[in-house]
């Protein structure tokens, strides 16, 4: 039985058929997170007694239910953390788990598809880390938790394993406090101040709403507010408003503080949060959309949102979201930063110098708003389109990763004799749409696109690109599982 | 039909079973939808004075609505036609939203043959183009059994010679 916290000094050449426990701290850590699930719930619990002016039970009663609930998450904690042991050698990748049913799962190294190390708060504190293992199928392995160090070790280890070679264990000491999960082969690309994320935060589209809704019923209280319980409620209502908003600027600025764009060999790596540090990696040939927004206040200061649709992955879209891996690419970019990283994806093409033709007169009788913004335009590598109104957005595609285009038509576009078209790309949360188009011109186009689609040239993350990308010089292989859905490894 | 949804070429068209078979279909699942549906208002209402009202009128409709898909489902099946082109697969479809999908034979992942037991009274099987993309929706629901096969062989042909070279 080994302390992964403080390995033993052979620890870069593991026994074989040594079997490893996570951290001895990892119960007392599990009963500490059910205290604060519990300690939030009944927070809410209390004060609803107080605005409710209910007798509130006694204090000894509920400390004892807090107590025993945590003391039983403790208990179950131990015995989950006694019967849980892994073996990870260079023979296999061995889990075994369970009180009850005993479970022992072997995964086979070539079918992890992605590994995540996650560190939650409570786990941060003690220096641990959570890894998590995908191996695409519906549930993750999860390893709570490791020592940080021995996580990271883990990480790459499987990745490298992953990826085919043969590799070693080997560990790194992990500074005390890290606010980045850099190593030394990342070169930084971007890297987000606190001031342009709050910046960023404030004048997006979401806050100015959320301002503005504020405001009118804050308003629409005030003026009816004797027949709504008078200025208590415009009070209580305040309040709220006031904690919404902070909540809202505090969940973007520990979400996506210290956000770090950068470079390794294996790709695109993002960095970021405050209380709980999330990485992900992202090799540039998976990437199937490129879609940067643009709030309403930002086209002044000429900042841009990026966010990407990739092959297979479950991505979530909140920028919010801590410990989730995120669709978002960069939060708030410049003009500068945008062109840099584009360069960096797809270093073959200039999106900003494809021409853009806009949408004939007559769309705006269909699409009022976003009628005038409307714009479509291809080169050979990207198809570019322009839409959105309050929020003015840019989908870019590159034509290697087109899978199909569809023309389509309702009954009013008939009229107008306008048209639509449609890319279809592997990924499946963004969407790529050009609409409004003349009708007269749109099946020469759909032609061309197709056949720019299926032209053979060189994947345009390829070649001279500057994220060396070990898997594009495999050859055809890779260039067909590009097509495909199984490729390895995109979230560390 | 609009140019625009009909390129010049070789169309082919589905079978004129088909536009039975899918007349039949839309029969009989509106009818079973429909008849549960009167049955369920008249459960509901069974209680209340205008009972006999409520029930004959969702009758009513579910007659209208029934008589209006039967109609469409052989003009939609009409209305969809295929064209192996040089490079490309082309679909058309749609009666009031039109739809024409390119789908190039080097994108295609693989070819399915499906045999529905509604389908397969009628002699019929759908071919469906696999791609990366689920939104692509290459799906071509009623041929002949030969010819779905034969059709699924000759994209199998296409696809490998279009595919990336190696």
């Amino acid at each position: 039985m080994t302390d992964p916290a403080t390995p033993p000094a052979n620890a870069a050449e593991p026994d074989p058929k040594r079997s490893e426990r996570p951290h001895p701290l990892t119960p007392l850590i599990r009963g500490w997170v059910v205290l604060l699930a519990l300690l939030i719930g009944f927070g809410r619990e209390v004060l609803s007694w107080f605005t409710d002016n209910r007798e509130p039970p006694p204090l000894l009663l509920l400390l004892g239910i807090l107590g025993g609930v945590v003391v039983a998450a403790i208990a179950v904690g131990l015995l989950s953390w006694l019967t849980t042991q892994f073996v990870i050698d260079s023979e296999e990748l061995r889990i075994e788990t369970g009180i009850l049913a005993r479970k022992s799962q072997r995964i086979a190294f070539d079918k992890v598809t992605s590994i995540d190390v996650l560190q939650p708060l409570a786990a941060r504190v003690f220096v641990l880390a959570e890894l998590q293992i995908d191996i695409g199928s519906a549930d993750r392995v999860k390893l709570r938790y490791l020592s940080r160090a021995r996580a990271y070790a883990l990480r790459d280890y499987l990745l490298s394993r992953a990826h085919g070679h043969r590799a070693e264990i080997t560990e790194t000491g992990a500074p005390a406090l890290q606010l980045t999960d850099l190593s030394k082969a990342d070169q930084v690309v971007v890297r987000l101040t606190p001031r342009r994320l709050v910046i960023g935060a404030i004048t997006s589209n979401e806050f100015v709403g959320l301002l503005l809704t504020m405001i009118v019923t804050i308003t629409l209280v005030a003026i009816f507010s004797s027949y709504l319980g008078g200025t208590l409620a415009l009070i209580a209502l305040a309040i709220s408003a006031v904690s919404g908003i902070g909540g809202f600027i505090g969940r973007r600025i520990t979400g996506q503080f210290n956000f770090t764009l950068s470079t390794r060999p294996a790709g695109l790596r993002i960095s970021r949060g405050l209380t709980s540090l999330t990485s992900q990696s992202l090799p540039p040939r998976r990437i199937q959309l490129v879609r940067l927004s643009q709030s309403f206040l930002w086209r002044r200061l000429g900042w841009y949102r990026v966010e990407i649709d990739v092959l297979g992955v479950g991505l979530r879209n909140d920028e919010d979201t801590r410990s989730a891996i995120s669709s978002v690419l960069l939060p708030v970019a410049d003009a500068q930063q945008l062109r840099t990283v584009l360069t960096l994806l797809w270093p073959e093409s200039d999106y900003a110098s494809i021409e853009l033709h806009p949408a004939p007169f007559r769309t705006r009788w269909l699409h009022p708003t976003s009628g005038p913004f409307l714009a479509f335009g291809y080169d050979q590598q990207l198809v570019v389109s322009r839409h959105g109104w309050l929020e003015r957005r840019w989908d870019l595609v590159p034509h290697a990763r087109v899978q199909s285009v569809r023309i389509w038509q309702g009954p009013f576009s008939r009229r107008l004799s306008l048209a639509n078209l449609a890319f279809h790309t592997a990924g499946n949360h963004l969407s790529a749409r050009a609409l409004g188009l003349d009708a007269d011109q749109i099946s020469s186009r759909q032609a061309e696109l197709i056949e720019l689609a299926q032209a053979h040239r060189p994947d345009i993350t390829s070649a001279r690109s500057a994220v060396p990308d070990n898997a594009t010089q495999a050859g055809p292989e890779a260039l067909r599982a590009d097509q495909a859905e199984a490729t390895i490894s995109s979230i560390e | 039909m609009d140019a625009l949804f009909l390129p010049d070429g070789e169309w082919q068209r589905l079978p004129a079973v088909a536009v039975i078979a899918h007349r039949v279909n839309s029969l009989l699942l509106n009818l079973v939808f429909w008849t549960a549906a009167a049955f369920g208002t008249w459960l509901l209402t069974r209680e209340s004075s205008w009972t006999a009202m409520a029930t004959w009128a969702v009758a009513g409709l579910g007659v209208v609505w029934t008589l209006w898909r039967v109609i469409r489902a052989g003009r939609w099946v009409r209305s969809f036609g295929f064209r192996e082109g040089e490079r490309d697969l082309l679909i058309t479809q749609g009666l009031w939203t039109k739809s024409l999908t390119a789908i190039p034979y080097g994108r295609m992942l693989s070819v399915e043959v499906t045999a529905l037991p509604t389908t397969r009274i009628w002699g019929l099987a759908g071919v469906e183009l696999i791609t990366a993309s689920s939104g692509s929706n290459a799906h071509i629901p009623s041929l002949t059994a030969p010819e779905a096969a034969r059709l699924r062989d000759q994209l199998i042909l296409l696809g490998e010679a279009q595919a990336l070279p190696t």
